[in-house]
């Protein structure tokens, strides 16, 4: 997991020196308005009276005057929140022109204090949307972004339609597969698959512990934890079983005994003991965990999809990223390497073990690859992979493949 | 089920933009909503995909026939709390949302999702952020924008227009109700005043 925390490294990055996180007092840098003066100005429900949209209003003044961005949109999710509601177009005339309690014009303030210091508002909030589930955000795990939603009704309908062109007799068979996420986060995708196909199982994996946690969390208040299996596990190191190298078997075969078939295996004749020996503790350990989560993954049988919001910025674009970014969220969950391929091209390599044939991946990427992983599929016929579709965004821009294990 | 094979896969949804939050509308060429690459088999089960409802829309009326007979999607008559009303064709429509022009996707955070629908024909603008999901708004505003262009075009045969009609009536009823409880109750009131003097 990777904060940017380094004081230095940040102002070498130019970011604001409010923002530093897990601060919950304001920092000297920010500007604050005095209130009283700024609210006598903006009361239009009379003199003391404060309206929702006279926060609304002093907030986003402040919010601007300290450079935050989406002032606006920010004051306005954080009134209506506090007072209950989603959105503040969904608040009704009578909410609009309620004077504001002192406790909740003091929520509003706290709240906002914490988006002066550059939090994401969904982190300020402590939680948001994701189609039609409402999830728990923690920093530092990824927030889902809404191009996201996007994909989970992309796998909702693959499996839909599998089902009709599979229908002999009527009705349609309702789909229920096994789904892997690949870094699920916030649980996000996870959860709201389960809540789209109702018959569906899904495994979830991320590599960190908070992640984890907070879907575990999310899938309970959602009453959907008998249906999805979370595991604590970085896809790097879980190898497909044909390409493990079996020299790093080797240890745990010894411990099995029988000298004379190891030898055997390896075709040569080696002294077990010593090559045992030579062989350190971590690969040992390496390969039982690796037994392990294999039997994890396939805990429901071999997999009908594989989906992923895998990182996929370009390590060259991180450092451009906005503060609320880079100094809160796990930079882990957003950086794919040199060309954003790395964690790409790991589930793909891993796919073809899990997967039944004819079984998907999709996946989330940056609109630069889609070129590419098609070229890298061709580059590597052995997985069995086509790329069969690609899918834009509401934003017009290619964002999703839809990958599809053929039959060898 | 149906096969349309007259038009190439028409686009999932109504050709987006990323609007800058100052600018009007730009028309925009319709343009495939995905391309493929690979021919053959699958491109059967693209033109399949290539119905002019987004995706949302065809998982809604699925959710619906899961427990009817199966019917043709493309002919289900789209029916909104029992109101028959005008269909909205997606090529008709355009979309903006304030996200302005950046990467998008994982590299931005941006909390805006307010969609901006409108329906180029009549020149209808629905502005929708009554949710903190996009594809929630985007839904929303599509229902709000067919019954307005409902009303637009049939006017008082619109069924909007009369289910607004009768709701107003109940409202007139109700009150006039109460109103001559409340005489009868002062009446009542008044005579027994009398009886006791």
């Amino acid at each position: 997991m990777r904060c940017l925390t380094h004081p230095l490294l940040r102002k070498l990055l130019s970011l604001p020196p409010q923002c530093v996180p897990g601060r919950g007092t304001p920092s000297k840098g920010a500007v604050l308005c005095p209130k009283p003066l700024f609210l006598k100005q903006s009361c239009s429900a009379g003199p003391g009276l404060v309206t929702a949209t006279d926060m609304v209003n002093y907030w986003q003044k402040v919010f601007e005057t300290n450079g935050i961005p989406e002032a606006q949109e920010s004051s306005q999710y954080i009134v209506s929140f506090v007072l209950g509601a989603k959105t503040f177009q969904s608040l009704d005339s009578k909410s609009l022109h309620t004077p504001l309690t002192a406790l909740q014009q003091e929520q509003i303030q706290q709240l906002s204090h914490k988006r002066l210091q550059r939090m994401p508002v969904q982190y300020v909030l402590g939680e948001w949307d994701f189609q039609e589930l409402t999830l728990k955000m923690r920093p530092p795990v990824f927030i889902p972004r809404p191009e996201t939603e996007d994909l989970v009704s992309l796998v909702v309908e693959e499996e839909f339609q599998k089902c009709e062109n599979s229908a002999l007799c009527f009705p349609a068979p309702v789909p229920h597969p096994v789904i892997l996420e690949i870094g699920c986060g916030s649980g996000a995708i996870a959860l709201s698959l389960l809540c789209k196909l109702p018959q569906s199982r899904v495994i979830a994996m991320d590599k960190e512990e908070a992640a984890v946690n907070l879907t575990r969390e999310n899938a309970y208040r959602l009453q959907l934890q008998e249906r999805i299996h979370i595991i604590h596990q970085d896809v790097s190191h879980s190898n497909s079983f044909h390409s493990y190298s079996p020299l790093c078997l080797f240890p745990f075969l010894s411990l099995m005994g029988g000298g004379r078939h190891e030898r055997q295996f390896l075709g040569e004749d080696l002294d077990t003991e010593l090559i045992g020996k030579m062989l350190s503790l971590r690969a040992v350990c390496d390969s039982f965990s690796f037994l392990g989560s294999a039997k994890q993954l396939l805990l429901w049988g071999p997999i009908d999809v594989i989906v992923s919001n895998p990182p996929y910025v370009f390590h060259e674009d991180m450092a451009s990223l906005d503060a609320e970014i880079l100094c809160y969220e796990d930079l882990d969950a957003l950086d794919g390497g040199d060309d954003g391929m790395r964690v790409i091209k790991t589930i793909l390599a891993l796919a073809p073990s899990l997967l039944k044939v004819s079984g998907s991946v999709f996946l989330e990427v940056d609109p630069r690859h889609p070129n590419m992983v098609e070229h890298w599929l061709q580059a590597h016929p052995e997985l069995l992979l086509t790329l069969r579709a690609i899918h834009k965004d509401f934003c017009g821009k290619p964002r999703f493949l839809h990958i599809q294990k053929q039959s060898s | 089920m149906p096969i349309s094979l007259t038009a190439p896969p028409s686009p999932r949804r109504a050709h987006a933009r990323c609007g800058r939050a100052a600018g009007g509308f730009v028309a925009e060429k319709p343009c495939p909503g995905f391309c493929m690459n690979v021919p053959g088999l699958f491109h059967f089960a693209f033109l399949l995909r290539g119905l002019q409802t987004p995706s949302w829309a065809r998982w809604a009326l699925r959710k619906q026939q899961l427990s009817l007979p199966s019917l043709p999607l493309l002919q289900a008559a789209r029916k909104k709390n029992s109101l028959n009303l005008l269909e909205l064709s997606e090529a008709e429509l355009e979309e903006q949302f304030v996200r302005g022009d950046g990467p998008g996707g994982q590299a931005t955070n941006k909390t805006n999702n307010c969609v901006v629908l409108k329906h180029i024909p009549s020149g209808i603008v629905v502005k929708c952020h009554q949710t903190r999901s996009v594809e929630k708004n985007r839904k929303i505003a599509r229902e709000i924008l067919q019954e307005k262009v409902d009303l637009f075009y049939k006017g008082e045969d619109s069924d909007v227009f009369k289910e607004k009609k009768t709701s107003e009536k109940q409202k007139l009823e109700k009150k006039r109700r109460a109103k001559e409880n409340l005489e009868r109750k002062k009446l009542f009131k008044e005579m027994q005043q009398l009886d006791k003097e």
